[in-house]
């Protein structure tokens, strides 16, 4: 499934990814943690590595040209 | 825990976490079954089992160099470029496909798994549903290779019916990735349900083997960075504890070695009817507090 929109979103999907990436690892974000306080790096690392893959995602959605 | 414990729980681990036995659950029932003092509940327990495991990451990545380093190089390869060529490239891919279900389910479930971390008795009941795992994941490949007509020919030649690792699609791949979130649960091993999976998704045994080890690494390692600190900051013998881990890796790569060469044309049923026994004489020691 190649095309420009798709690879859009998932562009996008990374970008949300890594801010929340970011978030959880200044302890802003707390959601889903099993402490209330504090960084969560665990969380951290995870939404990271979604960013990379939804990146990684979107350059092989992205139509290539010859 | 004392050093000679540290060195024992290193030797276990390492020598029961590639076997499809759960060494996790080992690491549990054991001790309590020796009437060892050391809480398994404490909190620098779980950091000392993840040093362990990354003794055991260690020795995969010792044993696999050549191929981690093509898989490295093949994932920049592919993601830059958009697009899969080469074998280690699609691994590359594979592995990134397995790795995320399983990274999502264990920061997720991590508390509540945590909760019944501490208890022998579910250790051992859950090393019986893993035997009953195993035992079924053969029962449906011996289906598999009588569909295909399979069952009269020698072992070599029906494990080369099925495919190589890279071979297997990426949804496959992610459902395998997601079975090791099961591992988190004490007594349910880890490259059990991975090869497992890699026997339903058509892989010969040893391909299926070495897809499970490889998947494990990256899993292992990140658990490891965030686990680690703790142990370094709460005042435990961290030279004892690496010692162990040390141990724990030697006795990994002998593991891995000789599991290799067993799948060859070997198969799970052996591990299977070991964890149905291990895991009910265990329930019975525990319960009658023998």
């Amino acid at each position: 499934m190649k095309s420009n929109t798709t690879a859009i979103g998932l562009g996008v999907l990374g970008i949300i990814f890594l801010l929340i990436a970011a978030l959880y690892a200044l302890g802003v974000l707390q959601i889903l943690a099993s402490t209330t306080s504090g960084p969560h790096y665990k969380h951290a690392i995870l939404f990271a590595v979604l960013a990379v893959a939804s990146f990684v995602a979107a350059n092989f959605a992205r139509p290539k040209t010859a | 825990m004392t050093f000679a414990q540290a060195l024992f729980m290193g030797l276990l681990q390492g020598a029961t976490e590639l076997f499809p036995v759960s060494s996790l659950g080992h690491s549990v029932i054991i001790p309590s079954l020796l009437h060892w003092s050391f809480k398994q509940s404490n909190p620098t327990f779980v950091p000392f089992l993840v040093l362990l495991h990354l003794g055991t990451a260690g020795a995969l990545l010792v044993l696999y160099r050549d191929q981690w380093i093509a898989i490295i190089r093949g994932f920049f390869a592919a993601a830059l470029r958009g697009s899969i060529t080469t074998p280690a490239e699609r691994l590359s891919m594979l592995l990134l496909a397995g790795t995320i279900p399983a990274g999502v389910l264990g920061v997720f479930f991590e508390t509540r798994i945590k909760s019944l971390f501490a208890s022998p008795y579910v250790a051992a009941g859950f090393l019986v549903v893993n035997g009953f795992l195993l035992l079924g994941f053969e029962l449906l490949r011996r289906r598999a290779e009588r569909r295909a007509a399979l069952d009269s020919k020698p072992r070599a030649e029906q494990e080369q019916s099925f495919a190589e690792a890279e071979r297997i699609s990426f949804r496959a791949a992610a459902v395998i990735g997601a079975c090791q979130a099961l591992a988190f649960l004490p007594g349910i091993s880890r490259s059990g349900v991975t090869i497992g999976g890699g026997l339903l998704a058509g892989l010969r045994h040893q391909e299926a083997a070495r897809f499970s080890f490889l998947l494990a690494t990256p899993v292992i390692l990140a658990a490891g960075l965030v686990e680690v600190p703790q142990l370094l900051s709460s005042g435990v013998p961290v030279g004892e504890y690496v010692a162990a881990a040390i141990l724990s890796g030697l006795a990994a790569y002998a593991s891995a070695r000789f599991l290799l060469r067993y799948f060859r044309s070997g198969r799970l049923d052996p591990y299977g009817v070991y964890c149905i026994g291990a895991g009910l004489v265990s329930l019975a020691l525990l319960l009658f507090n023998l």
